[in-house]
């Protein structure tokens, strides 16, 4: 068996401390570990870039429809406003009380020997009821009579288009005027009547009317 | 393997760089980066949801659009009944003027009270009390005058209307009409 001599064995010994030195051993693993960890932050960073960019698109795109959805919420808004307003509008518009309608009514309820000398109607704004006094002269055999007859055509012609008619006498007095109808004399009595009723009835066909057909007879004899 | 002084100090050295590089790595390089890309994708989420509501909302607008047109011609038309001005400069004129075309000639109109309406609606609208005297009429002329008028003014309501005979002038009777007009803000 060949005898070896290591002359160098400090020598060798020291190269072996050197490999095995933990500072070393410890960088070259930190810097594996550190090459390592370069590439996965790279791989993320050129993901954040791209998410970036695909960021910068979605700005692009928001930028281009934001005017655009601003404008139309703007519109939006001032259609919504017009709708309410013209539905308002339209509500005061159909709540009206059409006067003519009941000027025709009554002028053809006036028979040529009943004068009418005052019509005062109102329209009572919170119950929307109206109320209208007639005034006037009724002259015939039975000169109640007339008036009575005008009462009750009142209340048979006014009903047709509303509700809840109410026609009464405030007043109905004989006179002592005679008055010449047809060349007969004949006795008078002047009469005060209270209609009231409810215009809601009347909906959408009280339509304003065309002028009355006919004209009552106001003149006296 | 026993580790002499020296070396364990390096192995401790070495562990506590190692420590170091990986609070460095996560605190400074890695963790702002997730944090700005995370930041980024909410954003994108965000936007992308806004692009979605507003296209829906463009959808919706333009069939509010179809629908409202006939509100907004109607509305056009009942504005355009208010012209420029003072109510007290052009309404009593127009009254006169229309009653002189329904063969009423003598029509004075005068304002009577001004107000605002209630409802948030009409905030651009107020009501306008007037008192319309027709010292010179018949019931025919007054009957299809008031019938014109309701057609012709919708916006205008006649609250009292009052008739009575002329005592002087027993060819004509008296009127007096109370309405009120709602006209647009200017």
């Amino acid at each position: 068996m060949a005898l070896h001599l290591n002359l160098l064995h400090e020598e060798i010994l020291q190269q072996r401390q050197r490999q095995r030195d933990p500072l070393k051993l410890g960088l070259i693993v930190m810097g594996a570990f550190g090459a390592l960890m370069f590439f996965y932050y790279m791989w993320n960073a050129y993901q954040t870039l791209e998410i970036k960019s695909q960021l910068s698109a979605t700005q692009r795109e928001w930028a281009k429809v934001e005017p655009k959805v601003t404008a139309v919420q703007k519109r939006a808004t001032e259609l919504t406003a017009i709708i309410s307003t013209t539905k308002v509008l339209d509500g005061i518009i159909e709540s009206r009380f059409y006067w003519a309608p009941f000027l025709e009514k009554l002028a053809r309820c006036v028979a040529p020997n009943v004068q009418l000398t005052s019509v005062e109607g109102t329209v009572s704004e919170e119950s929307k009821s109206v109320n209208v006094v007639i005034e006037g002269v009724a002259a015939g055999r039975e000169a109640r009579g007339a008036a009575e007859e005008l009462r009750q055509l009142l209340t048979e012609q006014i009903g047709q288009d509303h509700k809840d008619v109410k026609v009464d006498f405030k007043s109905l007095e004989d006179l002592d005027t005679v008055v010449n109808i047809g060349g007969a004399n004949m006795p008078t009595a002047r009469y005060a009547l209270v209609v009231s009723f409810d215009p809601s009835a009347a909906g959408a066909s009280a339509a304003a009317s065309p002028a009355p057909a006919r004209k009552p007879k106001e003149k006296p004899e | 393997m026993k580790l002499t002084k020296d070396q364990l100090q390096k192995v401790i050295l070495s562990a506590i760089g190692f420590a170091i590089l990986i609070y460095v790595y996560f605190t400074f390089f890695l963790g702002p980066l997730n944090k700005s890309r995370a930041s980024m994708i909410g954003s994108i989420a965000s936007l992308q949801k806004k692009i979605g509501d507003s296209n829906g909302e463009m959808r919706k607008g333009a069939v509010l659009e179809e629908q409202a047109k006939t509100a907004t011609t109607r509305f056009a038309a009942l504005k355009a009944l208010s012209p420029e001005g003072a109510p007290i400069a052009w309404f009593p004129p127009r009254m006169k003027t229309f009653f002189a075309a329904q063969e009423i000639d003598k029509a004075t109109a005068r304002l009577d009270s001004s107000s605002a309406f209630k409802q948030p609606e009409l905030a651009d609208w107020m009501k306008y009390a007037w008192q319309i005297d027709l010292p010179q009429t018949d019931f025919a002329a007054l009957g299809k005058a008031v019938a014109a008028l309701e057609n012709t003014e919708p916006l205008l309501s006649t609250s009292r209307l009052s008739l009575k005979a002329s005592a002087e002038d027993p060819q004509h009777q008296q009127a007096l009409l109370s309405v009120s007009t709602v006209i647009v803000r200017r």
